[in-house]
């Protein structure tokens, strides 16, 4: 077993933990393990900590100073940090360590990307398992262009990002799990600002030892196209060759698109002004959408002084997870715990999480809650899921009327 | 004589230096800026230019070298107008970076617009993987070797790397940039080195500090012009080197053997 640390932390009030703590944090993992038993989480005065250990190799700790965190959120966020050092490294790297100081070298590189896992930003596919999307109304056009261009690349797998959230998708690449689909856009976003990119990547689901090219092409600033290619094309190829020609005329739908922006939908779908913010799902399609833009900018000044937007996203994701595994599902894509083997090689299996929204009599389909300064409702209905959160002043009665209204505007015409 | 030939331009031979301060110049430099803010091409736009004003494009690709960080992602980001990330961060892969520079030239009194395409690689990347240095390399116009001089490590690889990059038989023009020169405290690289190096090999020796200039006054980017006017001289000297390259290549000019005194160009 080995345990690798990353002070790749930007919080500036954070100081890196000192080397001895460090070891001691490892050391009580190793004594529970010796024991025939899994640690997996514990809470200090000011402090959550959560332990997880990947194939046997390799041990995450994460340590939270916020204490509302749940055990399951820090789980998904050990997941996704596991993930990204498998999406730049790939799984044989990281299960047989020949070199435990190259694989510290090679883990540099992950390091923008578990960062940006820390932030909070206008992705929300980290606690919703699911790709951050746009909808737009050039969806149908610019899907032409984009499988166009994607086959004349000998690829299935592209999608076309607009300000870091997929607008439109190949078929194939939407058949990639919800992390995956997450993890390839957030490396988009984290990446400096250039013109095009050929990174390697090893799906973590769906081929863990087998790089891909993930080729990365700036058509216009704000909008990408991915495309995951084998040896062939090279960059220059495709840059050279298919760009131009399959994208030069596509310009002005691209332009419209990028008007969307932070709102995240067209300007033809109307929301009451009541609301402040939104998450909406579509678990089948591991696709979500969130907002904390949600009215046009002159509606959002008659809307008047209320969250700081900030806050908004706080309270939409603190609302989220505390609904999930909860009252509604647990998020798609949970992996349990890893099981920890002792040292008589026999597996211990790990007790199944009780799942608490089981424990009801009836299967809920709302759940809401009211809060000093907000209040937020959530519903569902087939695959998708709503969460939205409102000002103070709109009455209680009034929560699921809107909400309803919202899921069915969002997911009419098939665009989401 | 070798086939690589050094085409040691003193800087302003070819092009003004002094044009981007001219109006002329800074009506063309509007082109690369959007409200003061270094404009970032996507890779189907070009800079906005009047009908008459549109000049002649010339495009050359450039391949950065250097081992894990020298600075080549922080050289890009300087040059493109880009904030200079802070930290050292391995590229995973390869990383291209176009830029737009205009700039005249001294004996026609013309305007060339110049497309610079930055290739960067990590290091990391580079050694596991067999397409990425090849990618690079095809049909490049320049390489770019880069030391630092706070690391006298890697200042004596450069023969080495430049081997290891460039066949003598290939006619792409080398030259070496230094970064991080500002650091005077722990500068490893007296300026004699410099000088018996470029005299040695023939390649000229450019010299770049990679630290962020100023912000605008809302202090949320840089300020696009003090940008620019940071590296001017850089990217006329590096310009300057690539049209005399072509020139060459082309017969038009025949550089003499080398004597006399070096010229470093810095900033």
């Amino acid at each position: 077993m080995m345990l690798s640390w990353v002070t790749a932390g930007s919080k500036p009030d954070l100081k890196p933990l000192p080397y001895p703590v460090i070891g001691s944090l490892n050391g009580v993992h190793m004594f529970g393990a010796n024991h025939d038993a899994n640690l997996v989480s514990t809470t200090t005065e000011h402090t959550k900590l959560v332990w997880r250990v990947y194939h046997d190799s390799i041990t995450l700790i994460v340590i939270s100073v916020d204490q509302r965190a749940s055990d399951s959120q820090l789980q998904r966020f050990l997941d996704n940090v596991f993930n990204s050092m498998v999406l730049l490294l790939g799984l044989d790297e990281l299960i047989t360590i020949k070199n435990v100081e190259r694989l510290k070298r090679d883990l540099r590189s992950c390091y923008r990307l578990i960062d940006c896992l820390m932030e909070s930003s206008e992705m929300y596919g980290d606690v919703t398992g699911c790709v951050d999307v746009i909808v737009c109304q050039e969806q149908l056009i610019l899907q032409d262009y984009l499988d166009s261009f994607v086959n004349s690349a000998d690829s299935t797998f592209g999608c076309l990002l607009v300000s870091g959230k997929v607008a439109v998708a190949t078929t194939k690449w939407w058949d990639l799990t919800g992390q995956e689909m997450y993890l390839l856009s957030l490396l988009a976003r984290v990446l400096p600002p250039g013109s095009s990119k050929d990174i390697p990547v090893y799906l973590p689901h769906g081929s863990p030892n087998v790089p891909h090219r993930l080729l990365n092409f700036q058509i216009l600033q704000g909008v990408e196209v991915c495309v995951l290619c084998g040896p062939t094309p090279s960059l220059t190829e495709v840059e050279t060759e298919l760009l131009d020609r399959y994208w030069r005329p596509s310009m002005e739908s691209l332009r419209s698109c990028l008007r969307i922006n932070l709102r995240g939908f067209p300007s033809n779908i109307t929301v009451h002004i009541g609301v402040l913010g939104l998450i909406i799902m579509n678990v089948d399609l591991h696709k979500c959408l969130g907002t904390v833009h949600p009215l046009s900018s002159e509606e959002s000044q008659k809307q008047g002084k209320s969250l700081s937007i900030a806050r908004r996203r706080d309270i939409l994701r603190s609302f989220y997870q505390s609904v999930t595994g909860t009252v509604f599902p647990p998020t798609p894509g949970t992996t349990p715990p890893e099981v920890v083997e002792n040292g008589h090689g026999d597996g211990l299996a790990s007790e199944s999480p009780v799942e608490p929204h089981t424990e009801f009599v009836h299967s809920a389909l709302d759940t809401y809650v009211i809060g000093e300064d907000h209040k937020c409702y959530a519903t569902r209905e087939g695959p998708y899921q709503i969460y939205v959160l409102f000002s103070k002043d709109v009455p209680k009665y009034a929560l699921r009327s809107i909400s309803m209204t919202t899921l069915s505007s969002l997911t009419k015409d098939k665009l989401f | 004589m070798s086939a690589t030939v050094t085409s040691l331009v003193s800087p302003g031979a070819l092009i003004s230096p002094e044009w981007h301060k001219t109006p002329e110049g800074r009506e063309y430099l509007a082109g690369i800026l959007r409200r003061n803010r270094r404009r970032i091409f996507g890779l189907l736009e070009r800079p906005s230019l009047s009908p008459q004003q549109e000049p002649e494009m010339v495009s050359y690709k450039i391949y950065l070298a250097g081992k894990s960080g020298v600075g080549k992602t922080a050289t890009v980001a300087k040059l493109a107008g880009i904030e200079v990330p802070p930290t050292h961060q391995e590229t995973p892969g390869i990383q291209t970076t176009v830029l737009y520079w205009p700039a005249k030239l001294v004996q026609r009194e013309k305007v060339i617009m110049f497309k610079l395409h930055f290739w960067d690689a990590g290091e990391q990347a580079l050694k596991k993987f067999d397409h990425i240095l090849p990618a690079c390399k095809d049909k490049v116009d320049a390489v770019l070797f880069l030391f630092s001089f706070t690391d006298r490590s890697s200042f004596d690889d450069l023969p080495h790397l430049m081997s290891r990059v460039v066949e003598s038989s290939e006619s792409i023009l080398r030259l070496v940039v230094g970064t991080k020169y500002d650091q005077t405290l722990h500068n490893e690289v007296p300026t004699r080195d410099i000088r018996e190096f470029e005299h040695r090999w023939k390649v000229p020796v450019l010299m770049i500090r990679n630290v962020d200039g100023p912000r605008t006054p809302d202090g949320k980017a840089l300020d696009g012009r003090a940008g620019i006017m940071e590296v001017a001289q850089f990217l006329n000297s590096i310009c300057e080197h690539l049209w005399r390259h072509d020139q060459i290549a082309a017969g038009i000019y025949r550089p003499p053997d080398y004597t006399g005194e070096p010229k470093i160009s810095f900033i």
